[in-house]
C-alpha cells in the first residue's frame, strides 16, 4: 500500500513537469502547486476575522494575509488551507468534504454567506477577499461559529420519520415517483447555516424563531408522504414565535449554496400559502 | 488501530466516567457558557449597540431539543390568517367610500377599526422582533402597555370623531379639496 502511494506521489511530481496546472472545480486538500518559472506572482490579500478565546481582553480584529494564486487553487477554501498550512498555523475555520456536501466551510465571504468550499476567490478586482464568521453567531475561534442552538432547534423539529401504523406488507416505507418528488428542494439541505445566519429575523429572535434551515427541514418532513405525524409537526410551529417571524425578507433563498428555497418551504407550511396541503 | 480495541461497552463506561466526572454541568438546568466578547463589539462602536447581544444562554443541556412552546393557533395561523384578511380588505374599504361617492358612518366605522386593528398587529410584530421577549422581558411588556394605552386612546378618538365630527372619509375629502 505504502509503495502504490510513493509511485503515485513520483508520478504525480514527474507529471507536474510537463502540465502544471490540472483543471479543478472543487476546492482540493492538497494545497500549492507548483507553477512554470515564467509566470508573474499574482498576489491576493486575504482580509480574515481573527478573535482567540485564550486571550479574551484582546478585542477581534481583521489580519491581512497576501498569497500568490497562481499557486493557490480556485476556491476560497484553497486559499485558507494554504493560509493555515504554509502561513499562519493558527488560524482556525472548520472545513471536511470540500466538495460542497458537509456545510462544515459556511462563512461569510465577500459580504454573502456561502461555503468556502463553492466559493470562486474572486479574480476580476484586486481588492480584498474578506471573511468573517457566521454572522450574529457567538464565535468559537476565528471563523468557528457555536451552533448549539441551531442544532438544538433541529433536533427539537424531530427530523426523522415517524410512524403509527406498519407497512401493509410489513416491509420498508415506500412512496410513489409522484411523492417523491415533493422532496425535492428539501431533501438536498445540508445544514450548513447560511441560510439562519444571514436571516434578520433570527438574529433578532433566534432563542424562540427556527429560523429558515429548520423550518425546511421540519417541512420536509411534513411534505414526506411516508410520515404519519404531520398534523403533530403542525401543531409544534402553531404559535406566535417559531414559524410566524418569517417576514419573507428571502435572504435565505438569496445565500443558500445549494441553491434551495427555504422561504417557499416556509410558505407551505402554511395552508392557506401551500399548493400542497 | 485504537478504534479496533475500543468496544462499545468501554465507550460507554468512558463517556459515562465523563459525565460522572462534571456533575456542574449537568446540575442547572440553564448552563451558561463562559462569558467571551462578542461581535457586536467590534462591528458597532459602543453608543451605537442599543441592544447589547450579552452572554450566550444555552437552555438544558447542549444534547437537548430547544423547548417547543405550547401550540395556539390564535397565535399562529388563524393570527396570521386574520391579519392577511385585514390588510385584503382595507384595500377595498379605502376606495368604496370614494368610489362610490357617498359617505356612510358604518363604512366608515368599519374603516377605522381595520386601521386600528391593522396597524396593532403591525406594531405588536415591530415589537415581538426588535425587543425580544427572551432578553428583555420589561422592556417588551412595557412597550406591550404602550401600544395597548395607545390603541385604546385612537380608538375613543376616532369614536369621537365620527360622533361629533365628520368622520374619516369627509375628512380625508375635505383635505384633499383643500
Amino acid at each position: 500500500m505504502s509503495a502504490s502511494i510513493l509511485s503515485r506521489t513520483a508520478l504525480r511530481a514527474s507529471s507536474s513537469v510537463v502540465r502544471p496546472t490540472a483543471v479543478r472545480t472543487l476546492a482540493s486538500v492538497a494545497t500549492s502547486q507548483s507553477a512554470p518559472a515564467e509566470k508573474k506572482a499574482n498576489i491576493k490579500k486575504f482580509e480574515i476575522y481573527r478573535w482567540n478565546p485564550d486571550t479574551p481582553e484582546k478585542k477581534p480584529f481583521m489580519q491581512t494575509y497576501e498569497l500568490d494564486l497562481n499557486q493557490t487553487g480556485p476556491m476560497v477554501l484553497d486559499a485558507l488551507i494554504r493560509l493555515k498550512n504554509e502561513v499562519d498555523p493558527t488560524l482556525t475555520f472548520r472545513r471536511s468534504c470540500r466538495e460542497g456536501i458537509c456545510g462544515s466551510c459556511a462563512m461569510n465571504i465577500q459580504g454573502s454567506n456561502t461555503l468556502a468550499c463553492l466559493c470562486r476567490i474572486d479574480t476580476s478586482s484586486s481588492a480584498p477577499v474578506k471573511i468573517y464568521p457566521l454572522p450574529h453567531t457567538y464565535i468559537v475561534k476565528d471563523l468557528v461559529p457555536d451552533l448549539t442552538q441551531f442544532y438544538k432547534q433541529y433536533k427539537s423539529i424531530k427530523p426523522y420519520l415517524q410512524r403509527k401504523t406498519a407497512t401493509e406488507d410489513g416491509k420498508e416505507n415506500r412512496q410513489s415517483i409522484a411523492d417523491r418528488k415533493k422532496l425535492d428542494g428539501l431533501y438536498e439541505c445540508i445544514l450548513c447555516a447560511c441560510c439562519a445566519t444571514s436571516c434578520p429575523s433570527y438574529w433578532w429572535n433566534s432563542s424562540d424563531y427556527l429560523g429558515p434551515a429548520v423550518l425546511l427541514q421540519s417541512y420536509r418532513w411534513i411534505a414526506d408522504s411516508r410520515d404519519e405525524f404531520k398534523a403533530e409537526r403542525k401543531m409544534a410551529l402553531e404559535n406566535e414565535m417559531s414559524l410566524y417571524r418569517c417576514h419573507t425578507i428571502m435572504n435565505c433563498a438569496k445565500t443558500c449554496p445549494k441553491g434551495l428555497n427555504p422561504g417557499q418551504a416556509i410558505a407551505n407550511v402554511n395552508p392557506l400559502t401551500s399548493p400542497y396541503l | 488501530m485504537a478504534s479496533a480495541f475500543r468496544t462499545s461497552a468501554l465507550r460507554t463506561a468512558a463517556s459515562a466516567f465523563k459525565t460522572c466526572a462534571r456533575p456542574a454541568l449537568a446540575a442547572p438546568k440553564i448552563a451558561f457558557l463562559k462569558p467571551q466578547p462578542r461581535i457586536a463589539a467590534f462591528h458597532t462602536s459602543k453608543s451605537l449597540s442599543i441592544l447589547p447581544p450579552g452572554r450566550q444562554v444555552i437552555e438544558g443541556t447542549i444534547n437537548d431539543a430547544a423547548p417547543v412552546p405550547e401550540s395556539n393557533p390564535s397565535h399562529g395561523s388563524y393570527h396570521w390568517t386574520f391579519e392577511r384578511l385585514v390588510s385584503v380588505g382595507l384595500i377595498p374599504l379605502t376606495i368604496a367610500p370614494f368610489a362610490l361617492g357617498s359617505v356612510s358612518p358604518v363604512t366608515d366605522a368599519v374603516l377605522g377599526a381595520a386601521v386600528v386593528i391593522h396597524s396593532y398587529i403591525g406594531f405588536e410584530s415591530s415589537i415581538i422582533d426588535y425587543i425580544p421577549g427572551r432578553k428583555h422581558p420589561t422592556a417588551k411588556k412595557v412597550f406591550m402597555w404602550i401600544l395597548k394605552g395607545s390603541t385604546v386612546l385612537v380608538l375613543v378618538g376616532l369614536y369621537e370623531f365620527e360622533t361629533n365630527d365628520v368622520g374619516i372619509t369627509e375628512a380625508v375629502k375635505r383635505v384633499w379639496k383643500a
